[in-house]
């Protein structure tokens, strides 16, 4: 077998970063979600919110593990696997991972032992100020970390000069033309995977026993937070789509599926994009849709016939994208649906019939699903370039060989896998049996 | 020294072209420091488990956790700091260490996720997180005692620095757990401070072994090296490090034939030995390498960014190091000395 190193190399960073997006977006999302519950059981009213604050924090402090412990692989990987990359954008990202991991540094250190162990030993108020920081860190570490992705999707505030990018404009580095959709994407992404999460397991209880007030109360939270989530994706996502074939017309074209640059724009619903063939195989597609495509001086659309060789993986990209938006779609149904079944029934989730709980199991795991295909649409449609137009994948390959990356791929893989099952283990564990709170011996005052 | 060297870079020394990166330099070493020493000692008791009665497996993963959430981010904030303050140097030695690093961020997954994963894991389920904070803390040990072995030996790949590699790799696992066991023989008492004796009289030999065979082949295969060594400004001061390391060993040696015994009273002096063993060898690498990043090729000075990027760095250090200094000092006030355990409560009558 001779498999390039490069596509090694892509998988392997592709696997680890989307681990890290995963997780890191259900941990922040969860984040705030603790502190609404939080925040309501202080207020009074029913006891209910008190106890899903405990269950639910335990989900999170599982999911905080996974993502600050897989956060290391990935940055070593931006220098072990892409030797080059910090060379020609060293001055701009640089300052970014540092102010990245200076803001998860001091959420850990100052405020998580004291909202994940602490609650005892502190007052109420400095408990609920703790979670709120946490949930104020993760968003600004998220916020660094979005920021240095869009940047390379559409850098701006910086030049080339001879072969490394110099800043001249720090707050249009951070603050680049796909930034705000990015992180607005991020964050509705990761509303759902985290809500869905909720009704998920929340429904699975209410298929096994009558619900308590706690479960009652994150179900009620969570449904509404999906459906206002998946309301505001489409505006965010029509955002992103415009910007895309602004910045990046051969990425808006490969998701997209438009081929030739003359013929008329439809939206391909299904269908297998053949590079070969320059075309689209079993095609399905309706009339319209070319607003968001690139255009060229003279208004004509621009297709992959003008970026050939060049070309980003067409059918992944292309894939991902559609699942993404499937998805978004589902959940939005599946959001509105409930809801309106629910509405006269105090947001109930006993009500509903055991088919619909069914499904809301089913769909547990979708907003993960959907987060982790939204960041391959980004990341794969960004291909062959990780800055846009001018630094391209195999220019920042590092030097090891193909069997050396192979070894390490399995090693990530099989170890990423334990994590999501022992993962899923302990959250349907702790959804039967409940959560017993854990002490550590004399945790960080 | 300061004066010659901006003078050889044509830079005055309060240029912050010139003193930024020495700055950082200095913050990275002392990283890097903390990252042995208190790092290193978790790591260390990790590596004991499997050797430990299963039994006892539960309490040394206890004894760790009081500093776990401060010991488990130092890599994590070297590296930030490595990436934030060198990123020019950043893809040629990472680039080039890909083999030791993905062994070791294997390591540091496994370690952290078992640790936290245990605590909360069901009762029957609980070994199998403790036999995987073992695995993390054996490939962590390996990864970065071959990351050391690829620098010291200036990343040859031919056959034979492979092996040296995983021979450091080797006397890095022993190191990490004399610290560990050291530390182990000053927290407790009774049958597991005698095993963690015996253990660390097994380690201190092979840990010894390793840092010779550093030295030397660090002298042998870098003339510039061999020649800052041994000139006659320096020879001295190479004669009196050796001297004071080669006291080190046999100190920590002696007392712990002592132990326990004789020695109960300074129980915690070969963890303290053992500490700066590990500071001075760290030191001593500092000496041979500084000004250079990689050696005979590329400078702290090449390596730093921008001055306006490196500025920002440093504005987050400034945010960062008091938070770091205030948490820690918290963190590790009860570090040395015995465990304190709460009395049991007497029964009701």
């Amino acid at each position: 077998m001779d498999i390039p190193p490069l596509l090694l190399a892509r998988s392997q960073f592709l696997a680890s970063f989307s681990f890290l997006a995963l997780f890191m977006a259900v941990a922040l999302a969860l984040a705030w979600m603790l502190l609404f519950f939080k925040v309501r059981a202080r207020l009074g009213g029913q006891p209910g919110w008190t106890a899903a604050y405990r269950f639910w924090v335990r989900v999170f402090a599982l999911c905080f593990v996974l993502a600050l412990a897989s956060a290391l692989p990935v940055l070593i990987q931006l220098g072990s696997l892409w030797g080059g990359l910090m060379d020609k954008i060293g001055n701009v990202a640089g300052p970014l991972v540092g102010f990245g991991v200076i803001s998860v540094f001091v959420l850990k250190s100052c405020f998580l032992g004291v909202m994940l162990f602490g609650q005892r030993r502190v007052s109420e108020l400095a408990h609920t100020l703790s979670v709120l920081m946490v949930a104020v860190g993760q968003l600004l570490a998220v916020g660094w970390l979005v920021a240095l992705h869009s940047w390379m999707q559409t850098p701006d505030g910086a030049a080339l000069v001879e072969g490394r990018y110099q800043v001249y404009d720090w707050m249009a580095v951070v603050f680049n033309p796909s930034f705000g959709w990015s992180l607005g994407l991020t964050v509705l992404g990761a509303v759902l995977a985290a809500a869905f999460l909720v009704l998920g397991v929340t429904a699975l209880q209410a298929l096994r026993r009558p619900l308590d007030d706690g479960e009652r109360c994150a179900f009620r939270t969570a449904l509404v937070a999906a459906f206002v989530a998946a309301m505001l994706q489409a505006p965010a996502a029509a955002g992103m789509a415009e910007l895309t074939g602004r910045y990046q017309p051969a990425k808006a074209a490969a998701l997209a599926g438009y081929w030739h640059s003359g013929d008329a724009p439809c939206v391909v619903l299904a269908g297998w994009p053949d590079p070969a063939r320059q075309r689209n195989r079993a095609e399905l597609s309706v009339a319209g849709g070319g607003w968001w495509l690139g255009r060229d001086a003279q208004g004509g659309y621009l297709g992959l016939d003008k970026f050939s060789g060049m070309q980003p993986p067409v059918a992944l990209a292309f894939w991902s994208l559609r699942v993404a938006v499937l998805l978004g779609l589902l959940m939005l149904l599946a959001a509105a649906f409930t809801l309106l079944r629910l509405r006269r029934r105090g947001l109930d989730p006993a009500a509903l019939p055991a088919w619909w709980q069914r499904g809301l199991v089913g769909m547990t795991f979708t907003g993960g699903v959907a987060v982790v295909a939204s960041w391959w649409a980004a990341l794969l449609g960004l291909l062959p370039f990780v800055v846009n137009r001018s630094v391209t994948q195999s220019e920042i390959l590092g030097p090891t060989g193909a069997a050396t990356l192979g070894y390490g791929l399995a090693a990530y893989l099989a170890l990423y896998g334990l994590f999501s099952v022992a993962f899923a283990a302990m959250v349907l564990h702790a959804a039967r049996y409940g959560v017993v709170p854990v002490r550590k011996a004399g945790a960080a005052p | 020294m300061i004066a010659t060297l901006a003078a050889a870079l044509g830079l005055t020394p309060d240029d912050p072209a010139f003193w930024m990166p020495m700055v950082f330099m200095g913050l990275l070493l002392l990283l890097i420091a903390a990252g042995i020493v208190l790092d290193g000692f978790d790591i260390g008791v990790g590596l004991l488990l499997q050797l430990a009665p299963s039994e006892m497996r539960g309490r040394m993963m206890g004894l760790l956790s009081p500093w776990r959430d401060a010991n488990e981010f130092w890599p994590m904030l070297g590296l930030g700091l490595f990436c934030a303050a060198f990123p020019f140097a950043w893809g040629s030695v990472l680039g080039r260490l890909y083999g030791p690093l993905a062994c070791m961020a294997v390591g540091m997954m496994l370690r952290s996720v078992s640790f936290e994963f245990r605590i909360r894991a069901r009762t029957q389920h609980k070994p199998r997180w403790i036999f995987g904070f073992w695995a993390g803390s054996l490939l962590t040990a390996v990864g970065q005692g071959a990351v050391l072995g690829r620098v010291t030996t200036g990343y040859q790949t031919d056959a034979g620095y492979g092996w040296f590699a995983v021979f450091v790799g080797a006397c890095a696992v022993a190191a990490y757990a004399l610290l560990g066991a050291c530390w182990l023989v000053m927290r407790v008492d009774g049958e597991l401070q005698r095993r963690a004796v015996s253990w660390a009289r097994h380690a201190i030999r092979w840990t010894a072994v390793g840092m010779v065979a550093i030295a030397v082949t660090l002298g042998l295969a870098n003339a510039g090296v061999f020649y800052r060594w041994s000139d006659d400004a320096h020879l001295g001061l190479a004669v009196a490090v050796w001297f004071v390391m080669l006291l080190c060993f046999v100190g920590i040696e002696m007392l712990l034939a002592r132990l326990p015994g004789k020695a109960d009273r300074v129980g915690w002096l070969p963890f303290a030995l053992c500490v700066l063993l590990y500071l001075l060898m760290l030191a001593g690498l500092a000496y041979s390498f500084f000004p250079y990043l990689i050696l005979d090729d590329m400078t702290i000075w090449d390596g730093s960014g921008a001055v306006a990027s490196m500025r920002l760095v440093l504005a987050g250090a400034v945010i960062a190091v008091p938070v770091v200094l205030v948490f820690n000092v918290l963190a590790y006030r009860s570090v040395f000395g015995k465990e304190r355990r709460a009395l049991p409560a007497l029964p009701a009558p």
